[in-house]
């Protein structure tokens, strides 16, 4: 274990060091045999605790023709157990197996169906109805809900989930008193999942796509952009899954999953409260311990090709204008990533950012203009991403030659000493104020040790941005930022009937 | 305990594995737990200054950063309804336009050098000035602050930008459904015309003027109108001296800032449809007014709303989301504020085909709360959530101090989430029933659909109330209209005639009763390239049809000025609001009957410059036509129509080819340019003046 006077060491400007030191002393950590790892933090001040578990797998290592199945088996992890939520699980496994059977039939006669186009036309509608009556069946015996109605009546706020291209994450907060609850239930979901309502709850993730990106100009932009710019890599793809992906998934296909990802070395664990470490530890090995150990699943093998040259993606809406602009950047191991959030904090933070001063506040082009350093996931490479949104009666194209101006001076001349030094300020008290909170720190620390196997990387980070000089920021612009490794995609309101 | 031996393994190991771990995982019913610790409440210090401004402080050691925020008594609830948007622009400008010593800019500087923010904002009923430093920066920091609060420039420039923001954000405000719906949705249960349910508008942000932000500050941000919190790593009795040395030289006085006006709305029940056609979902709510939050019956309408529709265990999530799969997102809420009602409302989204479905089944839900009693386990489950979670409210310094000051604020116990906490647990079965029947009334419903009626499947009259379509194009500003005097108005008229004359004479034209035209129209390739035939009848004065062809169908459309139909291949219908507003606009341009514009005493006729005509009516219609000075005809008409999403389009119409029809000239070409671009080419083909054209000819449906 390294020693924490050398993080102190290196970040001299932090205003009371005296106060990080001891943070650190509040932090333990262990990994139970099967490999899964706890970071534990006591924080005494109120009794509450936040649980925040981070599986490192997520929408990019969906299968192909099966987007969507990595936030579809999170939505399956609040269904319950073969105990919490069914009236009687004996007959309800083997309705769900009559399930499976039903679909197995259908999907059959439908590949038939394809082949011999003079076939019964009355058989499928017959089976489909089979179907949906065997799902009728099995759901008879679900007592809906009763997973995360246990954690709300017990006092859980905040209980959520999120599937992101690299990872996912299931999060709440209990009181302090209720933390073996914590542990029976979230071993539970990761011991004995259980795939009930699957097909139900496709329709509800249906719906969730309907309107995140259906229904929502920024939403189809997003997608569209994203498939333009990436070629080969699964970030191509959108982590809620093309709607005919999502409406074909099986349930086998949630569980084959899981199998393979959701193993205890894949997943780490943060506890930020009101605890005791050693009661954590207990009850960890007594919750966790159970759960086998299992080879650690490959990362994607994919690589992306260079880009050799510029791509646009025009989507047709009648919303006003909206442009992304992405430059290939490495992933977050690569030595420049520090380089990278530098960038992000001159280019696009507060109104000091120079997007904002140039394009916002001076030239009163945009109503927003920023910048995200890694998009859409950190773990392979990806893109730094732009976003230009006009003001009423400007255009994308006045907007693209003030971005464009700001860009190329960054390449041109060093950035002066007075806003690097400001950027670097901003990111150590940023990293302070992201503390106070439980449920961030929890975050945080789960990121930090699923990315690079240690929870100080949230500290050492602050060393990297230190060392980031103006000819690095220079350099990088150069590097990085040119036409070639450029992708742009705005809305464009087309023909109106 | 069942045999996991005797399941049949058709789906894979995991089941069977699963059920012989079963018995490894003890029941979560079987777990103990030990009592929270009492409640340990952060003792607050609090103070008033010599100049009557309140204090609050709360130490706090964890982390070495200081925050504050000063409450101010003020809210956009004051704007005047001709300036919606004042109180916005004051909130905002007050911080970014700066101080007497320092620009807004150079505070950007100044403060982002530290890591640090100042930041100001006025909502509906209150007004902030908040603080963030790091520790050793507290002193500079609280300079800036006192310097925002207390001598704010409001530069112009400042005002402009924030403005300019406004402005585009207005122009956005139709492109996000759930936007649409929440806002559409307030205006109709408050009232559009009220504080509580107007928008600022592009005229309302036009009218505000530096002075009336200054106006504005100068009623509202005084001494004895702000109570300010602090909380962090400092030393209440340092910080408080330090304070009232900083804030020693403030004191102004003004007369106590008057209640904010009350919530009056009369129910106005139906349902409601926005058609937006870029979407695939429909964004619904259902309600009315809810109370407020010292409503006697306010703790068992939350737990009713809570098993209405809070939560995974709602009713609402079990039936639409868990068992039909219609909805991602679907929830109530009883909505209740300190000082007025909220809003009691049911939302979410169901794809198009759907709507109806959705919606019925929300009101089923709804009625079922009206006609029996929840279960014993509903009402524990609901119970216990508010009971073990009350921890949550106390578990940041910042949270206690920012209730206690909101509590004062509204004139609120200082207990109140204790007492509230307390009634929550008495309340009953039969409680929740009775709030249900008594507060919940089906009968003044209000239903909003955001969405594409043409993929509902089942209209939304289905509902069994008549449907209204809500019209939300963005109304634009008040044109510039030109300065019209005595003068101006007899040149324009004089103008106007001699354009009469040019055209065949007053007379001629006063005696047309009816005109038939056959034209075509060519779309420019930029705006999709299509091609159509049309054939447009006007009967004197204010009957009009038009029959178009185009590539995907036929399309018909009359008006008769007070009501009209259209018929698509989609099918038919009343003229929906915003359409019927372009028919109208259409109406008013006509050719002929512009030409006499004199003769109508409803039109103003006025000159605007060298041969350019203005020609307005009491309805806010208005067109600019400018004269050709060799022949005296119109060269060209410029007006602007407002859009459903975005800011209105300025078009031009540019008249060439005049040719004699029974007399009169008219043009046998127009060119159309939207925005300045070229948008279609339309060139007449055959016209004809008093065919004899009957009205009841063009009221038929084809």
């Amino acid at each position: 274990m390294k020693r924490f006077s050398i993080i102190l060491a290196l970040c001299p400007l932090l205003a009371n060091a005296q106060n990080l030191k001891e943070f650190e002393r509040k932090v333990t950590e262990f990994t139970l045999p099967n490999g899964l790892h706890f970071t534990v933090c006591e924080r005494h001040e109120a009794p509450v605790i936040s649980f925040h578990t981070y599986v490192n797998a997520g929408a990019v290592d969906d299968p192909e023709g099966k987007t969507g199945l990595a936030h579809m088996f999170e939505h399956m992890a609040f269904k319950g157990t073969p105990t919490i939520g069914t009236k009687n699980w004996a007959l309800e496994k083997k309705a769900l197996e009559e399930v499976e059977r039903a679909y197995d039939v259908l999907e059959a006669a439908r590949n038939e169906e394809r082949n011999k186009p003079d076939a019964d036309r009355t058989r499928i509608p017959q089976l489909e109805a089979a179907l949906k009556a065997a799902i009728e069946k099995a759901s008879s015996y679900v007592e809906p809900n009763l997973y995360p109605r246990i954690i709300e009546e017990s006092g859980g706020v905040g209980l959520n989930a999120g599937t992101a291209e690299d990872s996912t994450e299931y999060f709440y907060n209990l009181p302090e008193n209720k933390m073996e609850l914590w542990f029976l239930l979230e071993s539970a979901r990761f011991l004995h999942p259980v795939f009930r309502d699957f097909y139900k709850e496709r329709d509800v993730v249906r719906e969730e796509r309907r309107m995140r990106t259906e229904s929502d100009p920024q939403g189809k932009l997003m997608e569209t952009f994203q498939a333009t710019a990436i070629m080969a890599h699964p970030y191509r793809r959108p982590p809620v899954g093309w709607a005919s992906d999502i409406e074909n998934l099986r349930m086998g296909d949630a569980e084959a999953f899981f199998n393979k990802y959701y193993v205890p070395g894949n997943i780490n664990i943060a506890i930020v409260g009101d605890v005791k470490p050693a009661e954590v530890r207990r009850l960890a090995e007594k919750y966790f311990g159970p759960i086998a150990k299992k080879p650690l699943p490959s990362p994607v093998v994919t690589v992306e090709p260079p880009q050799d040259g510029p791509k646009m993606a025009q989507v047709e809406s009648p919303s006003q204008p909206i442009e992304f602009i992405g430059y290939k950047r490495p992933d977050q191991h690569d030595k420049d990533d520090a380089v990278f959030d530098v960038i992000s904090g001159i280019l696009s933070s507060g109104r000091t950012g120079l997007l904002y001063r140039e394009l916002v506040r001076d030239q009163k082009l945009a109503l927003a203009a920023g910048a995200d350093a890694a998009f859409p996931g950190t773990k392979y490479p990806g893109l730094f991403l732009f976003y230009l949104v006009p003001s009423l009666g400007k255009t994308l194209p006045e907007n693209e030659k003030a971005f464009y101006g700001v860009i190329d001076r960054l390449r041109k001349d060093p950035i002066d000493a007075q806003t690097l030094a400001r950027v670097k300020t901003k990111t150590r008290a940023n990293l302070i104020r992201q503390l106070d909170s439980n449920s961030g720190l929890a975050r945080l620390l789960t990121s930090a040790y699923a990315n690079y196997g240690d929870w100080r990387k949230i500290f050492t980070d602050l060393e990297d941005v230190e060392k980031v000089t103006a000819q690095d920021v220079q350099r990088v612009a150069n590097q990085y930022f040119t036409d070639k490794s450029r992708t742009s995609g705005f809305l464009f309101q087309g023909a109106q009937k | 305990m069942k045999n996991p031996g005797t399941a049949v393994n058709l789906v894979g190991g995991v089941f069977i594995l699963a059920a012989a771990l079963t018995a490894q995982t003890p029941s979560y019913k079987l777990l103990h737990y030990p009592a929270l610790p009492e409640l340990k409440l952060p003792h607050i210090e609090s103070f008033t200054l010599p100049n009557g401004m309140q204090l609050y402080l709360l130490e706090n050691h964890e982390l070495p950063l200081v925050r504050g925020v000063a409450l101010v008594r003020t809210g956009n609830l004051f704007d005047p309804p001709e300036k919606v948007g004042l109180a916005t622009i004051t909130g905002e400008v007050l911080r970014t336009g700066g101080t007497k010593s320092k620009t807004g800019d150079q505070l950007d500087e100044q403060l982002e050098n530290l890591a640090a923010s100042v930041e100001t904002n006025i909502g509906e009923s209150y007004g902030t000035a908040s603080f963030s430093a790091l520790k050793e920066n507290t002193d500079e920091v609280l300079g800036v602050f006192k310097e925002v609060l207390t001598h704010p420039e409001f530069r112009q420039e400042k005002i402009d930008l924030s403005k300019d923001q406004i402005r585009s954000g207005i122009s956005r405000r139709n492109d996000d459904p759930g936007g649409i719906a929440a806002r559409e949705f307030a205006s109709l249960l408050y009232g559009k015309d009220t504080p509580y349910g107007w928008n600022i508008e592009y005229a309302t942000v036009d009218r505000i003027q530096r002075a009336d932000l200054i106006d504005f500050y100068d009623r509202y941000f005084f001494p004895a109108n702000i109570m300010l919190a602090a909380t962090g790593d400092f030393s209440a009795p340092e910080l408080r001296a330090k304070l009232e040395k900083l804030f020693a030289d403030w004191t102004v006085r003004k007369p106590k800032v008057p209640p904010f006006p009350p919530v009056r709305k009369e129910a106005e029940p139906g349902v409601f449809l926005v058609t937006k056609t870029d979407v695939t979902q429909t964004t619904f709510r259902l309600g009315h007014l809810g109370s407020t939050l010292d409503d006697k019956d306010y703790p068992a309408l939350q737990v009713m709303a809570d098993i209405l529709g809070s939560g995974f265990q709602s009713r609402l999530m079990q039936t639409v989301r868990t068992k039909l799969g219609y909805a991602y997102e679907i929830s109530a809420n009883w909505g209740a504020n300190f000082d007025h009602p909220g809003l009691f409302e049911i939302g979410g989204s169901t794809k198009s085909a759907n709507t109806v479905d959705a919606i019925k089944v929300s009101e089923q839900e709804l009625e079922k709360m009206r006609t029996s009693e929840v279960t014993p386990d509903e009402l524990e489950t609901a119970k216990q959530a508010v009971m073990n979670s009350f921890v949550f409210n106390f578990d940041t310094p910042v949270k206690t101090l920012n209730r206690l000051l909101l509590y004062k604020y509204f004139d609120y116990p200082d207990d109140f989430l204790f007492r509230y906490q307390k009634a929550v647990a008495a309340v009953t079965r039969a409680d929740v029933l009775r709030v249900a029947k008594e507060r919940v009334n089906p009968k003044v419903l209000t239903v909003l659909a955001v969405g594409n009626p043409k993929d509902f499947g089942k209209p939304l009259s289905a509902l069994g109330m008549p449907v209204k379509e809500l019209d939300i194009s963005i109304p634009e500003p008040k044109k510039e209209t030109s300065q019209a005097s005595a003068e101006t108005l007899a040149a324009g008229k004089l103008l106007l005639q001699k354009v009469q004359e040019a055209s065949g004479g007053a007379g001629k034209l006063a005696a047309i009763k009816d005109v038939s035209q056959h034209q075509q129209m060519q779309v420019a390739p930029t705006g999709g390239g299509l091609k159509a035939d049309q054939w447009n009848r006007w009967i004197a004065p204010g009957t009009f049809r038009q029959d178009a062809k185009y590539p995907f169908g036929n399309v018909a459309v009359y008006f008769n000025g007070k009501s009209g139909w259209i018929v698509t291949p989609q099918g038919g219908g009343d003229l929906p609001p915003a359409q019927q507003k372009q028919v109208e606009g259409e109406l008013f341009r006509l050719y002929i009957p512009l030409l006499l514009s004199d003769r109508n005493p409803d039109r103003k006729v006025n000159l605007a410059g060298d041969g350019v005509l203005e020609i307005s009516d009491s309805s806010g219609n208005s067109v600019r036509i400018t004269i050709d000075p060799k022949t005296g005809l119109p060269a060209k008409e410029e007006y602007q129509t407002l859009q459903s999403q975005g800011p209105p389009t300025a078009t031009t119409q540019e008249f060439t080819a005049f040719h004699t029809v029974n007399g009169v000239q008219l043009p046998a070409k127009i060119a159309i340019l939207q925005n300045g671009k070229p948008f279609a080419e339309v060139t007449v083909a055959d016209a004809a003046i008093n065919a004899g054209l009957k009205p009841e000819e063009l009221s038929k449906k084809p």
